[in-house]
């Protein structure tokens, strides 16, 4: 196995907790969460989600390629590679699953009853492929993909970038992922019952189920050779990229939790790490039913009782596409800052889980953080992210 | 990296053995100005049994992809270390549409949650690998009329990492109402139900298509093996003996693949037989496979030539050691993969 690492050089995110990286760090040591009642479309649907505030959609762009340029603008900026981008070999690999839909209900609404609709929102879907999109607005020559995996597309596409740059597809890649709030899935979650009609609650005893919310998290990762040619200092680095599947239902996780932990244990073993030196988890804790009670299983089973973990879906909602994009940063910057929030709605553990995430802002000592993400069909993934 | 078993759904059947007939028989014309896949050719009450729910853009993704892993003839605990990537263009739209239906006839709370849950890019993944009992990674993307190149870069990125052993690299796209809408609006359909691969046209014909096809790779020796193929970072330069055209009329202009006509290569296109969508190298890529292991050229179905390039036009034995497949995107830019012996 292939273990070369990657420097991750920049990380650029927004989602309801904030436009960028230090605003979304406000919102975690204050413990504010904005979730509340959807005002992009009108819905008979009472779920709360957490929408990016003052995001106007423009009329020829889709809304999750909009987010993903202001991430991707972040990320660069953060790297130091702006206007230096194109002397080098860069991938673009983004998760979504809005994007990756054509379900535009007035266009659809239009050729039912017409026979005979616009062809503008099929227009702005052909121009939103999100990597190909991305990749040709910065001139971009190497490879470029997007990951349609579902919820887990976003750590996905960082496993793809890091796949990339072990075997020198290129020198660095922009990865991450990136979702809007959208009726298709809000309709979806809802019809599956397991959308809450109140702030979630990840890994509670009394949690209802997940809210939407949207956003988009990109991170820059390079070889490190490059990053120490441009001179830039290395301080967080992609370690270990583990994905599985579980072989066993559409949408709910295979009970045993045996395809979250052999992602687990690939990831890890490809950064070369024991259980026992992660120092946190930020967990996929979406406050299903399902999701939590097989995640916080598999957690105590594989790190022990005692392992430091959150969900930050508390704080952003379930960002489909964008969540392993933005939680990658969420546990990079736990590194980086030495603290890790609170876990946004927990108050009472749940005896069949078994653990309890933390309760209160916390001080994180140690050099390495994991980051997971579960999906429909059955897919687990997981990163291990560490500093200098 | 090695291809060592193939599964192909399309219009013109299910299996290598249909598509080898396919080949030898040439063209034919499209039923309704398009060539689906009919029920009759995804109908399998075995291997569907646990995918009898599903759409028949999952039905067509197992099928290929179940056939591809028998074909190699690997072993059951093969499936310990295989990968899966499907790469698609548009996903199962259909069942999108079907979503946005129950939305628009019962409201967003009275919708199908079954028709949701068959609706995300990957649930052809997940079924295939349900199927399969394959717990390994297991990857869907896409790239428009890129998607099937950069399954064909991320497959040989895992089995250089040693992610997994084996992998199913396939591809799979769906036509419908509402894309026939689509295609009508957007792209020139013809008239006579022939793609003209080698018009180079501005403003080229389409007769839209739909199907899949799955490859069982492996950097490994195993018994049975097609060819071997390079994406294009770890080709060599060596002159290919033909060249593979995929203009299907999908992405525009095919003004840029004039420029094959200065290298003299033997050039050939398989898209007439399969129809017109931009997963459309797969097919081409499969064509290339059978001609590298039969030892044979296969006619390209339709031998309009205005720019009188060296088209293969015979079906006859030949010594063929490299292929390459090009595709130019909507953009003009390249995109090429070769198949050697």
């Amino acid at each position: 196995m292939n273990r070369e690492c990657a420097v991750i050089s920049g990380m650029g995110a927004i989602s309801a907790c904030g436009n960028n990286v230090a605003e979304t760090l406000d919102t975690f040591s204050q413990g504010r969460r904005s979730g509340g009642r959807i005002s992009l479309f009108d819905t008979c649907l009472p779920y709360p989600v957490f929408e990016v505030k003052g995001l106007t959609n423009g009329r020829d762009i889709m809304r999750t390629l909009n987010l993903a340029f202001i991430a991707v603008k972040q990320a660069i900026g953060d790297s130091g590679l702006q206007g230096v981008l194109q002397d080098f070999r860069v991938g673009v690999c983004l998760g979504t699953t809005v994007a990756s839909q054509l379900n535009d209900i007035d266009f659809y609404r239009e050729y039912k009853n017409t026979g005979n609709a616009s062809m503008h929102s099929v227009e702005r879907y052909l121009k939103g492929s999100l990597a190909q999109a991305i990749s040709e607005k910065l001139g971009l020559a190497g490879p470029s993909c997007t990951v349609v995996n579902a919820c887990s597309s976003g750590t996905d596409a960082i496993g793809v970038g890091l796949s990339w740059l072990r075997s020198d597809m290129c020198d660095i890649a922009i990865c991450g992922g990136a979702d809007e709030l959208n009726r298709v899935p809000l309709a979806g979650f809802g019809s599956l019952g397991v959308a809450s009609n109140s702030l979630c609650k990840p890994f509670d005893k009394e949690r209802s189920g997940l809210n939407l919310g949207e956003g988009a998290g990109i991170i820059i990762i390079e070889k490190e050779d490059t990053c120490r040619k441009r001179g830039k200092k290395a301080r967080l680095f992609l370690r270990g990229y583990g994905l599985a599947c579980d072989a066993y239902h559409l949408t709910a996780p295979r009970p045993d939790g045996s395809g979250l932990e052999t992602a687990l244990s690939r990831a890890m073993d490809e950064a070369q790490i024991k259980p026992a030196q992660v120092s946190f988890v930020n967990a996929h804790g979406t406050a299903t039913k399902d999701n939590d009670k097989v995640e916080g299983m598999v957690l105590a089973k594989v790190f022990g009782k005692n392992i430091k973990f959150l969900s930050t879906k508390g704080f952003t909602g379930h960002t489909l596409g964008a969540a392993g994009g933005l939680e990658a940063i969420f546990a990079g910057s736990g590194l980086r800052e030495g603290w890790i929030p609170a876990s946004a709605g927990f108050t009472n553990i749940d005896e069949e889980i078994g653990i309890a995430p933390v309760c209160q802002k916390t001080e994180i000592i140690g050099n390495c953080a994991v980051s997971t993400s579960l999906a429909f069909g059955g897919n687990n993934s997981a990163i291990v992210i560490t500093k200098e | 990296m090695n291809i060592a078993g193939i599964g192909i759904i399309s219009n013109r059947g299910r299996g290598v053995q249909s598509l080898e007939k396919a080949l030898e028989e040439g063209w034919i014309p499209p039923k309704d100005s398009s060539y689906c896949v009919s029920e009759d050719i995804i109908k399998d009450k075995v291997i569907l049994k646990e995918a009898r729910r599903a759409d028949n853009f999952t039905k067509m993704a197992v099928l290929a992809g179940y056939d591809a892993f028998v074909d190699s003839g690997l072993p059951p605990e093969a499936k310990k270390t295989l990968g899966i990537i499907v790469a698609t263009a548009f996903g199962p739209h259909a069942t999108t549409f079907r979503f946005l239906d129950d939305i628009l006839s019962y409201t967003d709370a009275n919708v199908s949650p079954t028709i949701f849950s068959h609706s995300v890019h990957n649930a052809a993944a997940s079924y295939l690998s349900f199927m399969l009992q394959s717990r390994g990674p297991t990857l869907t993307i896409t790239q428009f009329a890129d998607s099937f190149h950069q399954a064909v870069i991320l497959a040989q990125s895992w089995l250089n990492e040693n992610r997994c052993d084996y992998i199913l690299l396939g591809s799979v796209d769906q036509y419908g109402e509402v894309m026939k809408y689509i295609c009508g609006q957007k792209l020139k359909i013809a008239d006579d139900g022939k793609i003209r691969p080698f018009s180079f046209s501005k403003l080229p014909v389409v007769v839209p298509g739909e199907g899949s096809v799955f490859f069982l790779m492996t950097n490994q020796t195993t018994s049975k093996k097609y060819a071997s193929l390079f994406p294009p970072a770890d080709a060599n330069f060596k002159k290919p003996d033909m060249c593979i055209l995929d203009c299907d009329g999908m992405c525009g202009s095919e003004e840029a693949y004039l420029s094959i006509k200065e290298t003299g290569a033997l050039v050939s296109s398989y898209v007439p037989i399969f129809g017109s969508m931009l997963t459309v190298s797969s097919f081409n890529c499969v064509a290339a496979a059978l001609m590298l292991k039969n030892q044979c050229h296969y006619p390209t179905p339709i031998q309009d030539n205005p720019h009188g390039l060296d088209l293969c036009k015979i079906h006859q034995p030949a010594k063929i050691d490299r292929i390459s497949c090009i595709k130019y995107g909507c953009k003009r830019e390249k995109r090429e993969f070769f198949l050697e012996k």
